[in-house]
């Protein structure tokens, strides 16, 4: 029997490496996917027979971060792949490890778009108070150097005040009611 | 043979090749280096066993991508 060869390859060879590069690749746009309710199919879908949950995120809204935060919250119960197959569009693959149902392929998604929402905001909070966050380290690492020495004493401008006080606070409790009450009287 | 291809812009090149190694003594594992994907290639005594390590392998290198990115 003659075989069919393309090149060096047979077709038979050439249909196995379909087959393998079909189940390797991340989305298989079959019928065994469903959509759910209340969720764009081209946002998030269920593959009930490869029992994943298939979820596609903007960029433009979710940093990276909040996907690897959102990611590694379901590492312990599902097993996670990301991809970006647009250079705007990252996806998360969630397998879990333990299925019950469809039911529970779409909880997951429900659990991950929440998840990605919190990581995100979480993450802009972080960038918001970077500088702040930065200046309180500064503070305490400068603190935990320990006294400052005699060279640095002996350079410290000592003229100046030692800090502002206009709501009184430093003042004792004498200078703040007696002579007040004193100048009440006059 | 099962394949899983993980994207080069989210794992890190040093997280699947230690995954690699934590699963090679399941499968018999060899990574392919393509454009923009680490390629791994396992091979073992059936699908179902091969999918599993695949799968669990890519979580191995995800959490290693993760941790050395949260590291300083």
């Amino acid at each position: 029997m003659l075989a069919c060869t393309i090149g060096d390859v047979s077709l038979e060879v050439l249909a196995r490496r379909e087959v393998e590069q079909a189940r390797s690749f991340p989305i298989c746009y079959s019928c065994s996917m469903s959509t759910i309710e209340g969720i764009p199919p081209d946002v998030a879908r269920v593959d009930v027979d490869d029992k994943r949950a298939i979820v596609d995120i903007d960029a433009g809204l979710y940093p990276v971060e909040a996907l690897y935060a959102a990611a590694y919250v379901f590492i312990d119960r599902c097993y996670v792949l990301l991809d970006r197959p647009e250079p705007t569009k990252l996806r998360i693959i969630l397998t879990p490890k333990d299925l019950d149902g469809d039911v529970q392929l779409r909880d997951v998604v429900g659990q991950l778009a929440n998840e990605l929402v919190s990581a995100a905001w979480r993450h802009q909070i972080t960038q918001e108070n970077r500088a702040r966050i930065e200046s309180v380290t500064m503070q305490a690492i400068s603190g935990a150097m320990g006294p400052p020495t005699l060279d640095d004493l002996e350079d410290f401008d000592f003229t100046d005040e030692a800090f502002e006080d206009p709501l009184g606070i430093a003042m004792s409790w004498e200078e703040k009611y007696v002579k007040k009450s004193e100048g009440e009287e006059e | 043979m099962t394949a899983r291809r993980f994207h080069r812009d989210l794992y890190r090149g040093a997280a699947v090749d230690e995954a690699i190694k934590v699963y090679a003594r399941f499968a018999t594992i060899t990574p392919v280096e393509e454009d923009a994907y680490w390629v791994v290639e396992i091979e073992a005594s059936s699908p179902a066993r091969e999918n599993q390590i695949a799968d669990e392998l890519g979580n191995y290198a995800l959490g290693l991508t993760i941790r050395s990115r949260a590291a300083p």
